[in-house]
């Protein structure tokens, strides 16, 4: 009877645990990178994917371009919750193929995938397609391109009499000229003949290549001083000085936007660009393969790349059979097709190239044109280094501070330089002094942590658990009890990563051995502080810092000042001031980097109706840094306006009444009373605020377009993260950091001892 | 009480409020001016407010397309639990800072400041390895943990600044009365330092409302983004949908305006009790 009941028991339990165990598909995430307008068609796809697969379920995640690469790795590299799929440009491959699962140095993080799949599907797609890294297929693209090409607004070219896209680059320059017009007569040209983003390296390649330039030969060495160079970089400057097809100052939004309002005729940009221009009735859209240079009788030839798939090696059993299914679903002829009609995407298969779809759309034959002649984009982790390389030498040249001969040298050694430091962090070892000077470290780590423990135990504890009859502990117990939670919390999030950090900075941890890296004593420390850049960084950093801080506190406090009174109005005014504290940090930032614009900026306008000329702010070292500067005042003023309102509250109206009495005067009583009552409250938030603006990347970052112009305007943490994260240098960037922190530290400490705040009580 | 304001002096205080909030407000209407264009234009030349083809379709685009609201409660869950905590953990921490010594006080408040000076993009690795360590991928525990550790130093300094401003004789009356430890601080305490408390409680808020680096990492799913990760996702390589950013960040600010407006009330009436003290 019993035993009855148990096994039915049992039977409805393995009943419900199949129900449960069916019921619950697979999960295959992917983590993608595709534009926001192309997201929709995505998702429908991978709707009808899971309906034709209910066994799988799909977590498909956007992702930045920073946070996809650098996440992917990081993940993939030490955890076991990397995304199966990963679909992206196929410049990562490089650096994925470089970062091994573990310290055996074979497998990448990546799969090779004629390992994965049968030879018969890969045959399916065109040779360009199937992106190789020393010897093994790791990307499968669903789209051919991500190439430049030249854009026409057939519309203008009417109104002067042209009826075809030029040619070659004397066509161009000649009809460049006549589309270049002041239309309503006011001697400030309202349209001009040729935009595109001159400040980026990768709309400088074209041009390079059509002198007959390549950026790196079968050997991954950089062949950047040529008279390709040269030439291309002369076009640029003779386009804009001689010329004057060019505008003064140009980006990526300047000339995506001129073009799209009507206000340029032609531009050079890329396939992810052109649905827009289609779809905008100010544009009779016309595309062009770009011209041909009259020099060398070659077309410009442009990076093509691709978007496509990989694979991660953490995948396996069904994840992988489910990941497998996922990727040939999205690459097969259906969603293709898909993508090719609605965004005028480039097919990877080769049975469409034939397809009407595809030969009967003017815009994919041009597209198809551009691509035969363009030059594969290198797939090679360098290419990192040659973009942080060519992109200050072009601005400097752009800018005049370089002669085209000194450019090209400029990026040629720059290239090498970074090369260099990529490969050479792994290959440090340690030397004699150094050996001593590990020893050292180890011991002093080791009584720190016994020093802590002693802490901990016996005097943290014994306080705890201490005497609960003696007066001194009891209270010493309810003060530990009342820090106790916030200290517990602190510093389970923050332990870890900091004594982490502390470790890799001591160590040769970069690219090549995020696995099998080695201690070897203070080695990057040398390295940062023997740089002359450090120094100019620093101090650039400290001017920052301090003018920053001095009028977020000047003008906080004095906005505080004028509010805490009886003041009709006052609750509209406190929120309008807090405004820029509101809005998230990221869309002002830009919004200000629009009103530093030249020609269109709201402050140049505002400057030239007080009779200023126009300053061309974003483009000069000095004046980009100001521009920084004026934003970040902006932002950071309510913060500590809010401060000083709540601490105004603290002071006892009687204080001032008593003053009074004794005659003393506003100032006086500002001097005497305000400043000295508010500063329990002032002096954190300053030391905070020192801190904080000490490492504010965001700001700088945004102004600036990470630097601009030329790699000139840094401080301490930008300069960091350009020159170490994008070269992977984590045992540099960890010492960088560490040095950072020591400055702050001491900085911060001396500030809070001269204004004896922790002294207080 | 005050110093008298003759009329003039008004003046005066209006037009610099008026010229400091006109140069507070204008960069935010820029913002308003993306949000209502058509099409996907972060920069114009025209310098006109409200643009001649204004259209809200970018809102509506932003409610219609994305799932936003889910993101919005998303967001409002994560940020409420974090001004909790962090208002409940600062004003207990600070508190002890501030009235008490006990072993480790001193270097306690020192290293809580020692935990802002480290470059927070360089701690990412680290801290992406310890997420996924613990399994914290996910889940909205692990952003509330991370958030309130990033706002309590800070709000702890705040709270113990605060309490450093007020009268020992206030408790002290208290406990003679027979009141215990814990209840003259929640009592007496707590409610002299609302101005301070609405300052924990609005930084910890804005430190979780806007933050989306950390987020980023932890929530790899779109239904449990919070609001700015969700926003980050409007940006291509490429091409932004500029005019759905500049909507989606406008629609942020509101529950920050809303709040500050509901505690600024506290903010003002603070030390009420101060004349108490006599």
């Amino acid at each position: 009877m019993l035993n009855k009941k148990v096994v039915i028991l049992l039977f409805l339990l393995l009943l419900a645990l199949n129900v449960l165990l069916a019921e619950k598909p697979v999960e295959i995430s992917l983590w993608h990178q595709m534009e926001p307008s192309k997201e929709p068609l995505l998702k429908e796809l991978i709707a009808e994917f899971e309906k034709e697969n209910p066994e799988y379920k799909v977590n498909a995640l956007h992702k930045g371009t920073e946070e996809l690469r650098t996440g992917f790795q990081t993940v993939a590299a030490f955890t076991n919750t990397a995304p199966e799929l990963v679909y992206g440009p196929s410049d990562n491959l490089g650096a994925f193929e470089v970062m091994k699962l573990s310290d055996n140095q074979t497998a990448s993080i990546i799969a090779s995938l004629e390992d994965v799949f049968s030879e018969e599907f890969l045959d399916k797609f065109m040779e360009q397609a199937k992106f190789r890294y020393q010897g093994h297929i790791y990307m499968i693209a669903d789209r051919l391109g991500n190439h430049l090409s030249l854009c026409c607004n057939m519309r203008l070219f009417r109104e002067v009499g042209l009826d075809r896209p030029p040619k070659t680059m004397s066509e161009l320059i000649e009809y460049g000229q006549k589309l270049t017009r002041d239309l309503d007569g006011d001697g400030t040209i309202d349209q001009w003949g040729f935009v595109w983003n001159y400040k980026e390296p990768f709309w400088y390649v074209p041009f390079f290549g059509g002198y007959g330039g390549e950026v790196f030969n079968e050997n991954a060495e950089p062949q950047l001083d040529s008279q390709a160079a040269i030439d291309a970089f002369q076009l640029i400057i003779d386009m804009r000085n001689k010329y004057k097809i060019i505008p003064e100052e140009c980006d990526y939004d300047i000339a995506d936007n001129k073009f799209k309002q009507g206000r340029a005729a032609m531009l050079v940009n890329g396939d992810w660009s052109w649905n827009d221009y289609i779809k905008s009735d100010k544009v009779d859209f016309q595309l062009a393969v770009l011209p041909i240079i009259d020099k060398t009788g070659e077309y410009c030839k442009p990076f093509i790349s691709a978007t496509g798939y990989s694979l991660s090696s953490r995948a396996t059993g069904e994840k992988l059979a489910g990941a497998k299914k996922l990727l040939m679903f999205l690459t097969s002829e259906t969603a293709q097709r898909r993508f090719a009609v609605q965004h005028k995407s480039f097919p990877s298969l080769k049975t469409l190239q034939s397809d009407p779809i595809f030969t009967e759309d003017e815009v994919l034959q041009i597209s198809a044109r551009q691509i035969e002649v363009g030059v594969p984009m290198p797939v090679i982790p360098e290419m990192r280094a040659a973009w942080d390389a060519m992109r200050p030498a072009l601005q400097n040249v752009v800018a005049g501070v370089m002669t085209p001969a000194e450019g090209a040298k400029y990026q040629q050694e720059l290239t090498q330089e970074k090369i260099r430091s990529m490969y050479e962090d792994a290959g440090l070892i340690e030397t004699k002094g150094q050996k001593v000077m590990r020893s050292v470290l180890y011991l002093l780590g080791i009584a720190l942590g016994i020093y802590l423990c002693y802490i901990f135990i016996f005097k943290f504890l014994k306080e705890l658990l201490g005497n609960r009859n003696s007066l001194v502990t009891h209270n010493n117990r309810f003060a530990v009890l009342m820090v106790m939670p916030a200290a517990l919390l602190l510093f389970g999030v923050v332990l870890y990563p900091f004594f982490y950090n502390i470790v890799i900075s001591f160590s040769n941890m970069s690219m090549t051995n995020i696995h099998s890296w080695r201690i070897i004593g203070i080695g990057q420390y040398i390295k940062v502080l023997s740089e002359a850049i450090f120094y100019s960084t620093l101090w650039k950093t400290l001017v920052w810092t301090i003018v920053n801080v001095f009028f977020h506190v000047v003008g906080g406090v004095f906005l505080a000042l004028l509010l805490n009174r009886k003041l009709p109005g006052k609750p509209l005014f406190r929120v309008l001031l807090i405004l820029p504290w509101a809005v998230p940090q990221y869309i002002v930032a830009l919004t200000w980097r629009g009103m530093f614009m030249q020609d269109s900026g709201a402050i140049n306008l505002l400057l030239s109706s007080i009779g200023i000329d126009s300053i061309n702010w974003l483009s000069d070292p000095t004046l980009a840094f100001i521009a920084c500067i004026i934003t970040n005042i902006w932002l950071g003023i309510p913060f500590m306006m809010m401060i000083a309102l709540g601490g105004l509250q603290s002071i006892p109206h009687e204080l001032y009444e008593a003053a009074r009495i004794d005659g003393a005067g506003r100032w006086e009583q500002l001097k005497r009373i305000t400043i000295p009552m508010l500063k329990p409250v002032m002096v954190p938030a300053i030391t905070l605020g020192i801190v904080w603006t000490f490492n504010n990347l965001n700001v700088m970052w945004l102004i600036t377009n990470g630097g601009e112009p030329a790699d000139s305007t840094h401080i301490l943490v930008t300069y960091v993260y350009r020159a170490a994260f994008n070269l992977y240098r984590y045992g540099y960037a960890a010492a960088f950091s560490m040095i950072i922190f020591i400055i702050l530290a001491i900085f911060s400490i001396t500030f809070m001892n001269r204004s004896r705040i922790s002294e207080k009580t | 009480m005050r110093n008298k304001t003759t009329s003039l002096q008004y003046i005066m205080i209006y037009l610099i409020l008026i010229m400091f909030s006109v140069v507070a407000l204008y960069p935010v209407l820029r913002v308003v001016t993306i949000s209502l264009r058509p099409g996907n234009n972060l920069l114009n030349e025209s310098l006109r407010i409200i643009p001649e083809d204004a259209t809200f379709d970018n809102f509506i685009k932003l409610f219609q397309e994305k799932p936003f609201l889910l993101w919005l409660r998303n967001s409002l869950l994560v940020t409420s639990i974090v001004t909790i905590l962090g208002v409940v953990l600062a004003s207990t921490a600070g508190y002890a800072f501030s009235r008490y010594s006990f072993p480790g006080r001193k270097a306690g408040l020192m290293s809580l400041l020692v935990t802002q000076m480290f470059p927070a993009t360089m701690l990412l690795l680290p801290l992406y390895i310890m997420i996924a360590k613990l399994h914290l991928v996910n889940s909205m525990l692990g952003l509330v943990i991370m958030y309130s550790a990033t706002a309590l130093p800070f709000c702890i300094w705040m709270m113990k600044g605060y309490y450093d401003t007020i009268p020992f004789s206030l408790e002290e009356s208290a406990r003679v009365d027979g009141a215990g430890r814990f209840r003259s601080f929640v009592t007496i305490m707590l409610p002299l330092a609302a101005p301070a408390l609405v300052i924990t409680a609005l930084f910890s808020f804005m430190t979780a409302w806007n933050e989306y680096i950390v987020a980023a990492q932890v929530m790899l799913d779109e239904n449990l983004f919070t609001l700015p990760v969700g926003l980050k996702s409007l940006q291509g390589n490429m091409s932004t949908e500029w005019g759905m950013y500049a909507a989606g960040s406008l629609v942020v600010s509101i529950p920050v305006i809303i709040l500050f407006l509901s505690l600024s009330k506290w903010l003002v009436s603070g030390l009420t009790l101060g004349s108490v003290k006599g």
